[in-house]
């Protein structure tokens, strides 16, 4: 199939898909194209800004001058924050949280992760440690051992429900179900619990697990938070999920499982892409572009032995030097240099070299991003993808 | 052999995709079923793995892999062996010759269709392991190339109603002789006679594509059969000139009016539509263009539903062994159905109306036959 697009944005995930929501309120006529489902499927589903231990938002201030948060400066991350919840809100996935504030959640290691912005259903997943939690897991469910948790805090126990089905996806599912949601609650009932908060995995369905919380808090009175797991993660695939449906609600285009493998340009302008698929290829023209392939997990970067490439319009990427410099000897230290290689951008976000006019680039891809190391991901692809997206979207 | 599954980093995504994986514990999902198991498999060596027919082929685990890996390719490739060094039960057997099946039936049409709804020949279908969960499909005697004239029941009207749009808008439509495009015999195991089938149909329409011809297809699965397997495992002769030169209908019709070949004018039809999208649909890659279309008609309330698999698939929901997977992701898609609470159903695929209708009992369409309603230079029966 061919196509004309006012704007088309390359890659699915936090950042192409924010930019995509942002251009079609504006009124635009948009296309997504992704070679399959985004790395926000694995994440939590929570929303990083920054990992600081006061507030992110002002944190973001004293981060190195080129990281592409300062592109977009405080109001404008905390808006288009607040847009993230709208449309998660609209579609019955709330969030909770303020980009003044992080918080600290249980992970299933029984650690807290920092975070910003969460699900409704992980509300109550920052607790003081002196607090009673109770700990429920899932017969033969993988890569969740309560004990991991309970051995951190003095004050926890544990509680085991067989739910004939030990996969993440497939317990969900079966929390969909009435009858079994009905028969869970009057199971954790008879168990006793002391007073505390109750911790499940983030399996309480796919829809509606907003709803399922709040009835089983409800009926037990108490606090109940998800834990978010290991792959597959519930709560990733319910935030792409919701981005998804907030795109095809807005007349968006998806064009999914399909691989770029041409670029048409002329002069400064891209013209349009052609798609690689089973059949005939397809010719996607725009007026305008949005480069949102993420890095190196996402396949928008690409390693050879000595340098970076871009995998799309072959931008040059930046390095941080040879390749004896991109490492740290300590494996697990904050930030290997590496991270720092990207597409350097100027601030309407278009390549700083070559200069396409209607090429804009937003999310993990950018240079100077370090994700991990500031453990900004989600954070930064929200922000820069709606940045993009009204730089792109503005009047010329 | 094929390398692609070294690409796998096992990230699950597939696994989150897949459906079977979700209801059925026996079935180790598409991760462990493609890309992990093919690197312990050999062509020196029989196919052991049983479970690896209970993958439906739906493809949205293809759909979502970034890395290109494909498992329900993987999967697909081992069904064949698997089907190949096994003794094929009596219902992969039956559906594997589903056209002939279908011919027979459609010569004695009314006795079937009065046969399959009692419960005596229920029961002897179960024992040979057919499911009768939802009911069977009803026969006719005017199939689509005897007779393109609708004779009076809803169901029989889609093709007529395609060829005569198609007409209307000032096209040469012919529809050639022609067999099943393959698939129900790839599905159970049975790739030989379905590359029997692709030969046959390649020859034609490699005839009429020399001639100047598109090839136009309103199911989504023989679509992506003549697109994906025609070049691909069924290595038909032309695979890939019919693969370059097959369209969606809607599609088509969407491709015509963009280079203004025709300006149609949409008349308002004031429905609420949940559209349930088929998975071979995604699975094609080329958007939803029935979406794009129909949403130029004026008081349409679309709402596109493509997370889940109605369960069908096919023949799959129509064998014992897969009935309860079926009917689980049945339930499912109806779920999300209700939620929207629409005036109607709508689907490109028969199988999913027929699941969808089943289970959710609201009327089910195709886009095409809203498409019909709301053309105000569409004159049906010429």
């Amino acid at each position: 199939m061919s196509g004309t697009y006012d704007v088309v944005i390359i890659g699915g995930g936090m950042s192409g898909m924010m930019a995509a929501i942002a251009l079609a309120d504006m009124g635009r006529k948009i296309a997504v194209v992704s070679k399959g489902d985004p790395v926000c499927c694995l994440s939590t589903g929570c929303i990083d800004l920054l990992a600081t231990d006061g507030d992110p938002l002002k944190g973001v201030g004293s981060l190195p001058d080129n990281h592409p948060y300062h592109l977009v400066g405080e109001d404008a991350i905390r808006e288009s924050l607040e847009m993230f919840r709208d449309i998660m809100s609209e579609g019955g996935m709330p969030y909770v949280g303020d980009a003044r504030v992080n918080r600290r959640i249980l992970t299933p290691l029984g650690r807290r992760k920092v975070t910003c912005l969460v699900p409704g259903t992980m509300e109550f997943a920052d607790f003081h440690s002196d607090e009673y939690i109770h700990v429920i897991s899932f017969k033969k469910m993988k890569d969740f051992y309560p004990d991991y948790i309970t051995s951190r805090y003095k004050n926890a126990g544990y509680s085991i429900f067989d739910a004939g089905i030990a996969t993440t996806a497939g317990i969900a599912e079966q929390f969909e179900n009435r009858k079994f949601l009905e028969g869970f609650i009057s199971w954790l009932k008879g168990l006793d619990i002391p007073e505390g908060r109750i911790a499940i995995p983030a399996v309480l369905g796919m829809r509606f697990a907003g709803d399922v919380c709040n009835e089983i808090s409800a009926k037990l009175g108490r606090n109940v938070f998800e834990i978010p797991t290991l792959p597959p993660s519930v709560p990733g695939l319910r935030l792409f999920g919701g981005l998804k449906k907030a795109l095809l609600k807005r007349g968006g285009d998806l064009y999914w499982g399909r691989e770029i493998y041409s670029v048409e340009k002329l002069g400064n302008q891209i013209e349009a892409v052609t798609l690689a698929g089973a059949g005939r290829s397809a010719r996607v023209q725009g007026n305008a572009f949005i480069l949102a392939t993420g890095s190196f997990v996402s396949g928008g970067l690409h390693t050879s032995m000595d340098a970076v490439e871009e995998t799309v319009f072959d931008l040059p990427a930046y390095l941080p030097g040879g390749r004896e410099s991109w490492f740290n000897d300590d494996f697990f230290a904050p930030g290997h240099a590496i991270e720092k290689s990207g597409i350097c951008v100027d601030p309407f976000f278009r390549p700083v070299d070559p200069q396409f006019e209607n090429l804009f680039v937003c999310g993990s891809i950018l240079a100077f991003s370090e994700i991990m190391k500031y453990r900004c991901g989600h954070g930064m692809a929200i922000a820069t993808g709606v940045a993009a997206a009204k730089a792109c979207g503005r009047p010329a | 052999m094929d390398f692609d599954f070294q690409h796998c980093i096992r990230c699950t995504i597939c696994v989150a995709n897949c459906p079977v994986f979700k209801v059925n514990p026996e079935f180790p999902g598409p991760k462990q079923a493609g890309p992990d198991a093919e690197r312990f498999r050999s062509d020196h060596e029989a196919s052991i793995d049983k479970w690896i027919r209970l993958c439906s082929q739906c493809k949205r685990c293809e759909v979502a892999c970034p890395y290109g890996v494909n498992p329900a390719q993987i999967i697909l490739r081992e069904q064949v062996r698997y089907g190949e060094g096994h003794f094929r039960p009596l219902a992969s057997r039956v559906f594997a010759n589903n056209y002939w099946l279908g011919t027979v039936n459609s010569i004695i049409a009314p006795l079937v269709n009065m046969l399959t709804p009692l419960k005596f020949i229920k029961r002897v279908l179960n024992v040979f392991g057919i499911s009768t969960y939802i009911p069977f499909p009803q026969y006719r005697v005017h199939s689509m190339n005897r007779s393109w004239r609708w004779k009076g029941r809803r169901k029989n009207r889609k093709k007529v109603v395609v060829r005569d749009l198609l007409a209307s808008l000032g096209l040469r439509v012919i529809i050639p002789k022609q067999v099943c495009c393959g698939l129900p015999a790839l599905g159970n195991g049975d790739v030989e006679t379905a590359r029997k089938f692709a030969r046959k149909n390649a020859r034609i329409l490699a005839g009429y594509i020399d001639r100047g011809y598109d090839v136009i297809y309103t199911c989504t699965s023989c679509g992506l059969v003549l697109t994906q397997d025609y070049p691909g495992i069924l290595n038909a002769p032309d695979g890939k000139k019919i693969s370059e030169n097959t369209y969606n209908l809607h599609e088509y019709v969407l491709k015509l009016m963009e280079d203004h070949y025709i300006e149609p004018v949409f008349e308002p039809f004031h429905r609420k539509v949940a559209y349930h999208i088929p998975c071979h649909l995604r699975a094609s890659g080329i958007g939803y263009p029935a979406a794009r279309l129909l949403e130029k008609i004026p008081g349409l309330e679309i709402h596109i539903l493509e997370d889940n698999c109605c369960g069908l698939s096919g023949s799959y929901g129509f064998k014992r062994s897969n009935e309860e997977t079926s009917a689980k992701l049945g339930i499912t898609s109806e779920r999300a159905i209700k939620d929207v609470d629409p005036d109607i159903l709508m689907s490109d695929c028969g199988a999913c109306r027929m699941q969808l209708e089943h289970f959710s009992g609201i009327p089910g369409f195709d886009p095409s036959e809203i498409l019909v309603k709301s053309l105000k230079n569409f004159k049906a029966g010429k």
